[in-house]
């Protein structure tokens, strides 16, 4: 089982290489359901991929589900609705809980109490992400029953379609864009390729790829705002927190909050990917030694130079650790 | 830091053609780091810079630099500053008042006519405010609603989005003085701008005019009931728009501010933000010599009426003010008042002063802090 997350592809462009290295021949079945109503705007990319590409045009048939199947829309629409408001009341809760974790970090008392004070902090911010996780998983169940989504003739079609290509696909490549309708896609027409096929992802098609897709951007034209559980990805690699574009939006040279960022996650390592980023995953599936990541303390290292996984639950600490 | 081009000016006899060489060279203001120099050629007894920013003498007077008609004076101008200006000129019992800057080709717009502008060190006006070629345009829609409580016909415009689904539910903004944001604070460009890079969301915006605005927007019972009885239920029945409060915003400008604040007020609930920009949150602490005139009257007895027993009536409050405007003492006190009440307040002031510029260069924090878009959810 061979994975690859890529960088941003825009302005250096290295899925093409990684494809024919993956997968020389056969079919490239694509995912560019992240660019929205751009999804078919696609023949840059398959020259990339040497003219052998299959769109899974997933968002199209979102939209085909739509329009067709009106109990599938209704429940939908409620579906995102009460996505919208749970999400806002998870951001309350959140940047409230991380004002405590900056405020604790900031106060000069014995360190052994900081340290444990800091733990508690940050465990009641994953307790809130998980919060949120519940409450996704909660609104998916509803809208899977109200939606009729695993008994709609309109999307079984879809799906029938979707895994046909899929099953005689040598290599499938997810194309970055929007990630919530990229995630919401994959799972709609649930796309689950098989162990055996290899798969390429770049941007949020790597952020899908993995157990947990985070939101973040500390550059944002509203200031810096915490990094957000988003959803559940495809689970197809491990204990990573992907965050392509890394250096347009995150703050790195911030020790006091990428040190939070990477207990927040643990033991998931948060993996860095900037233009020309490869991060080949293989049967072990563990992380290559090359792979960025953001060390315990804060920083940004690679796996080779020693930045061990940050540990759960372990001391924080202060100065550099926040 | 290097004298001021004007004292070096001053080192050595000036004659006319010399001043005349230096005001061709540097044309009016000059700014240099922290200061600024205005300049005025012509004859006359005495010219005055008009300015009405709070903590500088209001009016400052010229100085003529002997033998010539050059007259000058110089102030602070903090980094990042931009003040809007004009000139009065004295000429025996003659006064020339409104007089733009005659050496200077910058000049902001409003309702009561342009101004000359002064943008200190620091201070651009904002890229996300001029049009973007790649922007999709949203269209502006005409509207005409017969209101039962002003008991007029109210004709406004409509911003709908350029992406816009019917099948997507969208927050409604709405916009007092209308016309004016879209005409003096280029509200339709940044709408454009910000929705096309995905920073805020897909908005349907109502820009609605006041008639007589200085009753109608001083919490005026039928303005607030229009809005909230007739202008939603109207917009609801047109657009699909998000049920909630959470999707509806009040918003407006000086005593637009108020019509959104005492409409919020006397509908809690209804509308999730408020977007006050400069409002006129006057009040007293004690009797009622507020200075404003008879027209602030209703305003600061809401205002006093509010501050006696403070309330929720929104769930956030995005506030900005310009620092150098008589309001922005109001308003700081009114920032913790709102705080205090259990709103989610976000309070801005800007080095700048009552005019559509800075309000318009608020918007981008204001609207992205209220409904932000999709860009969080985009990586390509």
């Amino acid at each position: 089982m061979t994975t690859v997350l890529l960088g941003p592809q825009r302005f250096r462009m290295t899925a093409g290489t990684v494809a024919r290295g993956l997968a020389p021949e056969g079919t490239v079945a694509t995912v560019t359901a992240g660019w929205r109503d751009r999804e078919k705007d696609d023949a840059e990319l398959d020259q990339v991929l040497g003219g052998r590409s299959r769109n899974l045009h997933l968002f199209t048939r979102l939209g085909h589900v739509v329009r067709h199947d009106r109990t599938f829309a209704t429940a939908a629409s409620a579906y995102n609705r009460a996505v919208d408001e749970a999400s806002e009341l998870y951001t309350l809760r959140l940047q409230h809980a991380l004002d405590a974790v900056y405020a604790i970090s900031r106060r000069s008392v014995r360190d052994d109490l900081v340290d444990s004070s800091l733990r508690a902090g940050l465990q009641s911010v994953r307790d809130i992400d998980a919060w949120f996780l519940w409450v996704l998983t909660e609104l998916e169940g509803e809208l899977r029953a109200d939606g009729g989504v695993d008994t709609s003739d309109v999307i079984a079609q879809h799906r029938a379609e979707v895994a046909e290509i899929i099953g005689g696909a040598s290599l499938l490549a997810i194309a970055g864009g929007h990630v919530a309708y990229l995630s919401r896609c994959l799972r709609l027409f649930a796309v689950e390729p098989p162990d055996h096929l290899p798969i390429i992802g770049w941007s949020a098609g790597a952020m899908v790829l993995t157990d947990l897709i985070v939101l973040y951007n500390d550059k944002g034209p509203e200031g810096v705002r915490p990094s957000e559980v988003w959803d559940r990805g495809l689970g197809r690699v491990h204990g990573i927190v992907a965050m392509p574009h890394a250096r347009r939006r995150l703050q790195l040279d911030d020790t006091d909050r990428n040190t939070v960022l990477a207990h927040r996650y643990a033991p998931a390592r948060v993996v860095l990917l900037d233009d020309g980023g490869r991060v080949v995953i293989g049967d072990d599936g563990e992380l290559p030694p090359d792979a960025r990541v953001i060390t315990a303390e804060g920083r940004v290292s690679t796996v080779a130079e020693g930045a061990g996984a940050v540990p759960n639950g372990g001391p924080i600490g202060r100065g550099g650790g926040g | 830091m290097r004298r001021l081009a004007i004292n070096r000016l001053l080192e050595r006899p000036v004659d006319q053609a010399r001043a005349e060489r230096f005001v061709a060279k540097h044309g009016s203001p000059i700014v240099e780091g922290p200061r600024a120099t205005f300049l005025w050629v012509g004859e006359a007894d005495e010219v005055l810079v008009r300015h009405r920013v709070q903590g500088l003498p209001d009016p400052l007077s010229m100085r003529r630099v002997p033998h010539t008609s050059l007259w000058y004076v110089s102030i602070d101008m903090p980094p990042e500053s931009r003040v809007e200006y004009q000139f009065e000129i004295i000429r025996g019992e003659q006064r020339e008042s409104h007089v733009n800057d005659p050496l200077n080709p910058r000049l902001a717009h409003g309702p009561f006519g342009a101004s000359s502008v002064c943008a200190a060190t620091g201070y651009v006006v904002p890229e996300w405010t001029l049009p973007d070629p790649e922007a999709r345009s949203g269209e502006l829609v005409d509207e005409t609603l017969q209101s039962k409580a002003l008991r007029r016909q109210v004709r406004f415009k409509v911003y709908v989005p350029a992406r816009f689904v019917p099948l997507v539910h969208h927050p409604l903004l709405v916009v007092h003085d209308g016309d004016d944001y879209l005409q003096y604070a280029s509200m339709k460009t940044v709408l454009d701008n910000l929705i096309h890079r995905g920073e805020i969301a897909d908005l349907v915006v109502a820009f609605i005019p006041p008639g007589n605005r200085l009753v109608e927007y001083a919490n005026h019972a039928p303005h607030a009931r229009f809005v909230a009885r007739e202008l939603v239920p109207y917009l609801s029945d047109r657009y699909p728009l998000l049920g909630g409060p959470g999707g509806r915003t009040l918003m407006g400008s000086s005593f637009g501010g108020i019509a959104s604040f005492s409409t919020a007020v006397r509908y809690p609930e209804l509308f999730g933000s408020l977007l006050l920009q400069s409002a006129s949150l006057v009040f007293t602490d004690i009797a009622f010599d507020h200075g404003g005139g008879a027209v602030f009257d209703p305003v600061v007895k809401f205002v006093n009426s509010y501050r006696a027993k403070p309330r929720r009536v929104t769930d956030r409050i995005y506030q900005s003010c310009g620092m150098y405007e008589p309001l922005i003492t109001p308003n700081r006190s009114m920032a913790n008042v709102f705080a205090d009440a259990g709103m989610d307040v976000r309070y801005r002031e800007a080095r700048d002063g009552h005019n559509w510029e800075n309000w318009r260069d608020r918007l981008r924090e204001a609207l992205t802090w209220l409904y932000p878009g999709d860009q969080r959810f985009v990586y390509e």
